[in-house]
């Protein structure tokens, strides 16, 4: 069942020709940027399209995109890891069925319910977007990291053991060494996941690109909706792209 | 109003909201099935295309869903086109590629004894793989399956049906008296219906699954 959804899991179709896919995805996000570009610059904007669409408003809502996805990602990373950690010990055999199953039951709680039932604890704005991003990303990543702890070959923790190191040195020169695929592809799953839901923060006035895709639906203004979606969908292919590189380059030698 | 009266009281609504957003993840996840399997038996053997597909598959579930479901309504209008389309887009990854593993992680002495048997590729293809790699395709659905579940509920902005809407409403009318209840009403409805699909998957697998296939070694 474990593997079984991990498999199911985000993983990269490219595996052995990552250096072509490392060259092909700005190639092409270069191009669709451009054509979008192109296609705005050639459309008759009206006073409200012209206002949302200038130079300042789209960087600021980058800005805010990326801030909001990083920071919810680092926040994950420092709750997920170490307690995926704690998890897969041996003494805490019991939790780890526990977190499974909450893991894959918290799954089925649409994000957005998430973020608006945040936003009546902590109303609207950056924080509430944080703070639901983080409790939607935290499980799947402290999943992938239990269960890439735990797959470690028994017979090389024996053989560590052998050795003569302590159960310490085990863990951090031979487990967590092991795991780092699984915890970088957690790590990685937590990115996309966040910026596409930073997407939503946008409804809770968390700004990012969400905000022009609503904009523009509630002002039936097409071109600034377009914007939006194509500018998300960008950011989403590019924090791809970055975390499959840094995946590539952090990655153990040997592994 | 607490919540219990509120769900009493808008009954019809919710159960409407609910019935509707099972039937468009239903609808959706037929037809991806269909296809993604589909497409999984015909390109587990070329593995360019076979890379291709997966790499199709992998771009469209990195689009935000809010961005895939705006992008369309310029294509298929609000509501039901665009909801349908944008599931059934997302659904693939984990179909076609639970399908490809499934079907190429089958012992080759299996393969082989079928064909020794004088069995052509293609029933081999049907009558030996396809059930061998049953339970992980089944998985690669469930997945997908409670993966639509959620983003369903995001299509309520572009007007689709579902209980999304109850928590578009929520977020509307914040502040005001059944702000929350239609919020919890719409998220705990979602929850619902991703634990009947779940046991229904479940059920599906114990009906389904070939018997020799249970049996524990």
């Amino acid at each position: 069942m474990t593997t079984a959804t991990l498999r199911a899991g985000r993983t990269r179709p490219f595996g052995r020709v990552s250096g072509l896919r490392h060259v092909i995805t700005p190639v092409i996000l270069c191009g669709v940027l451009f054509a979008l570009y192109a296609w705005i610059s050639a459309q008759n904007l009206d006073s409200i399209e012209s206002r949302s669409l200038t130079r300042e408003f789209l960087l600021a809502k980058a800005v805010e995109h990326v801030q909001l996805t990083f920071l919810a990602t680092a926040l994950v990373v420092v709750v997920a890891i170490p307690l995926g950690v704690v998890a897969s010990r041996a003494r805490n055999r019991l939790i780890a069925p526990v977190i499974l199953t909450v893991a894959n039951l918290g799954q089925a709680i649409p994000c957005i319910g998430l973020l608006v039932l945040c936003t009546f604890l902590l109303g609207v704005g950056f924080q509430t977007a944080l703070v639901g991003l983080v409790a939607y990303a935290v499980l799947p990543v402290l999943r992938n990291t239990m269960v890439g702890v735990q797959q470690v070959d028994p017979a090389l923790i024996e053989a560590a053991r052998g050795m003569g190191m302590t159960r310490g040195q085990v863990l951090r020169r031979v487990e967590l060494k092991l795991a780092v695929p699984a915890i970088l592809a957690g790590l990685r799953t937590a990115l996309v996941l966040t910026v596409g839901v930073a997407t939503l923060g946008a409804f809770v006035a968390a700004g990012g690109f969400g905000e022009l895709i609503i904009n523009g639906l509630k002002l039936n203004r097409m071109p600034v909706t377009i914007v939006g979606a194509v500018l998300t969908a960008c950011i989403a292919f590019f924090i791809d792209w970055l975390s499959g590189l840094a995946e590539d380059l952090l990655k153990p030698r040997g592994i | 109003m607490n919540f219990s009266e509120y769900v009493v009281s808008r009954w019809d609504t919710l159960s409407l909201a609910a019935a509707e957003h099972a039937l468009v993840v239903g609808i959706a996840i037929g037809v991806s099935t269909a296809v993604g399997i589909g497409i999984g038996l015909l390109t587990h053997d070329l593995p360019k295309v076979r890379g291709l597909s997966l790499a199709i598959s992998a771009a469209i579930l990195t689009v935000p869903s809010l961005a895939l479901l705006t992008l369309l309504i310029p294509i298929t209008g609000l509501g039901w086109g665009s909801t349908l389309v944008a599931l059934t887009a997302y659904a693939f990854l984990p179909i076609i590629r639970n399908t490809v593993a499934g079907l190429r992680g089958v012992d080759a002495a299996m393969v082989e004894a079928g064909r020794g048997m004088g069995m052509g590729r293609a029933r081999v293809l049907l009558k030996v793989r396809l059930p061998l790699a049953w339970p992980l395709i089944l998985t690669g659905v469930r997945v997908a399956t409670q993966m639509l579940i959620g983003i369903a509920a995001i299509a309520a902005y572009v007007d689709g049906p579902g209980l999304g809407t109850q928590i578009f409403e929520g977020l509307s009318r914040l502040g005001s008296v059944n702000a929350l209840n239609a919020t919890l009403a719409g998220t705990l409805g979602i929850v619902v219906i991703a634990v009947l699909f779940d046991l229904f998957f479940f059920a599906v697998r114990q009906l389904t699954i070939p018997r020799g296939l249970r049996v524990r070694p």
